[in-house]
């Protein structure tokens, strides 16, 4: 009989936290050789792994469920973020009565975003240069904690640093962390000895801004009007003071803007911060 | 019309009565003859082209390096059978063997042959010959080169596609002998490189001999052998020998299925280290590269 699997038999754990609020869950690899070896005369299809085999995973969480303490060995407290260094983490998912295993993940991008009327939402894409799939893995045993209790962030408390938004009326942002990977291959084995965690970490902020008085600047700013400006995004509890996230760069760099204007809307501009963290 | 599509262009070697097509990715074959023009005092012109030289050509091709050749129960393939074959050669006389491709052939001597290893990668090599003709051969040919342009009708191959076993490949080649290793008696401390690719060759060189009153060589002499590693690590030892330590280095090749009993084997002997070097560039290790060579 044909049956389906839908969300209420699907979930994820990564290191041993199950993590809540998900709302897209991706895995895939690319079993490399997927073309055939060619040759003159050919006479015969024939496959051989022409490259590192890898896998990716990717991740969509609304931030309804953030830890309720770092612990661990985490210092944030969306579980995700904290895998952004140099360490890689291992999970499984559950679909059903089947489970998909994976081992030495790590994190390439990490974003959170929000627009008004949202619950915050972190992505994030990972790549896996351990195993992925089913069959015998190395000694380390995933499971999932049970669900924590609802910890959400909201759109209606959070904080913003910037001047612009006194006057100004924010409507969404998105924070963009690329965490570039190195992986060392050496000759006999197929997974790396060592994964390098590379540099710089490239950050970007976006904001959306519905504008009052909001100044776009000149496109040949730079270098006399250069502008740096400090940036720091906090994500509250909702209804609360109590500080969940906090997003924080210094000498964000302002690399481009854009306006909008249409007869049924209002006018709008958006901008974007970008910064090179050096690790 | 010769319009011959690549799946009827095989590159073949025989040599003492066995034939091996090889996994060729690509072929070139160049024929040239030395007319050159004589100019003479007192005329402005040219009085024509005379040869300066003989006719001579020679083949190239890159290919797959496939280990399972069946060369006198020699593992590897026919190139690598016969270029272990001639640097050991004790002999002067050199003897060629048929080089084909795409309906046309030679008697050809190996020039130089090589093949790579990298991680995660599949082993390609490549071979060149010289084309000298004039011999006497098994063949009958004289001239250096002769056919023309024909498909030949391949081996039919399986007709399932398969993994690719009988083809050398990073993923299963350790060439441990290669691994740099630096030692601190005094600590009691080792450093052992990790070995990322390495490319191997070898260059031979032969002396046609030529006589008057004929274009073409009266035999060809092998006179000498040059091979050459090079591996790329991640530990570089400065302590390089002024005078040398002769080293044997065994490489041996494995497939996909780790088949022992068709690796591919080369063992350069005596080799002595004659460089070392460190690059490094944007987004990578600094990586050590160490260049051994033989002589036969």
């Amino acid at each position: 009989m044909l049956g389906r699997i839908r969300r209420e038999a699907e979930s994820i754990a990564v290191n041993g936290s199950g993590i809540q609020g998900v709302q897209s869950i991706s895995a895939q690899y690319d079993s490399v050789g997927g073309s055939p070896l060619r040759n003159l005369g050919i006479n015969e299809i024939r496959y051989a792994p022409e490259g590192p085999q890898t896998a990716s995973l990717g991740l969509d969480t609304l931030l309804t469920h953030t830890l309720v303490s770092g612990g661990a060995g985490y210092t944030s407290f969306d579980l995700m973020q904290n895998f952004t260094g140099d360490v890689p983490f291992s999970g499984i998912i559950d679909y059903g009565t089947e489970k998909l295993y994976f081992t030495q993940a790590y994190l390439e991008t990490y974003s959170i975003s929000c627009s008004i009327g949202e619950i915050p939402q972190s992505s994030t894409t990972s790549v896996i240069f351990g195993d992925l799939g089913t069959g015998l893995f190395d000694s380390w045993a995933p499971f999932a904690q049970p669900p924590a209790a609802l910890n959400v962030t909201s759109y209606s408390s959070m904080g913003v640093n910037l001047d612009e938004f006194s006057t100004n009326r924010m409507t969404s942002f998105s924070v963009d962390i690329a965490t570039p990977r190195v992986p060392i291959y050496t000759l006999g084995l197929g997974a790396p000895t060592e994964v390098i965690a590379g540099t710089p970490i490239e950050v970007n902020v976006n904001f959306s801004i519905d504008i009052d008085d909001y100044e776009i600047k000149n496109m040949r700013f730079v270098p006399e009007q250069t502008v740096f400006r400090d940036t720091t995004i906090t994500l509250k509890k909702n209804n609360s003071d109590v500080e969940l996230l906090r997003y924080s760069f210094d000498n964000m760099l302002l690399t481009s803007e854009s306006f909008q204007a249409g007869a049924d809307s209002s006018a709008a501009t958006n901008f974007n911060l970008r910064s090179f963290i050096l690790r | 019309m010769a319009q011959v599509f690549y799946d009827k262009t095989t590159v073949q070697v025989e040599y003492d009565g066995v034939s091996e097509t090889l996994l060729a990715s690509n072929c070139t074959i160049n024929y040239n003859n030395s007319l050159q023009p004589l100019y003479v005092l007192g005329n402005k012109g040219s009085l024509g082209h005379v040869p300066a030289g003989p006719r001579v050509g020679d083949i190239s091709f890159d290919f797959l390096t496939s280990i399972t050749g069946e060369v006198h129960g020699y593992p590897g393939n026919v190139i690598n059978y016969l270029a272990s074959g001639i640097k050991h050669s004790i002999g002067s006389t050199g003897s060629g063997v048929l080089v084909k491709c795409a309906g046309i052939s030679g008697w050809g001597f190996l020039n130089s042959y090589a093949f790579n290893a990298q991680s995660n990668a599949v082993s390609t090599s490549s071979a060149s010959f010289g084309f000298f003709g004039g011999f006497d051969n098994p063949a009958g040919l004289t001239l250096p080169l002769s056919g023309r342009i024909t498909g030949s009708d391949v081996e039919a191959g399986s007709s399932t596609s398969t993994v690719a076993t009988g083809v050398a490949h990073g993923r299963y080649t350790t060439l441990s002998s290669l691994y740099t290793t630096i030692t601190d008696t005094a600590n009691a401390a080792q450093e052992v490189g990790e070995l990322f690719a390495a490319d191997y060759s070898i260059s031979f060189a032969h002396n046609p001999i030529y006589m008057l009153g004929q274009e073409t060589p009266l035999l060809t002499l092998y006179t000498n052998a040059t091979e050459s590693i090079n591996a790329v690590e991640d530990v570089y030892n400065s302590g390089l020998s002024y005078t040398g330590n002769e080293t044997d280095y065994p490489l041996i090749l494995e497939s996909v299925d780790l088949n022992s009993l068709t690796d591919m084997r080369v063992t350069m002997v005596s080799g002595v280290q004659v460089g070392a070097s460190v690059s490094v560039g944007l987004d990578d290790i600094a990586r050590s590269q160490k260049t051994l060579t033989a002589a036969y």
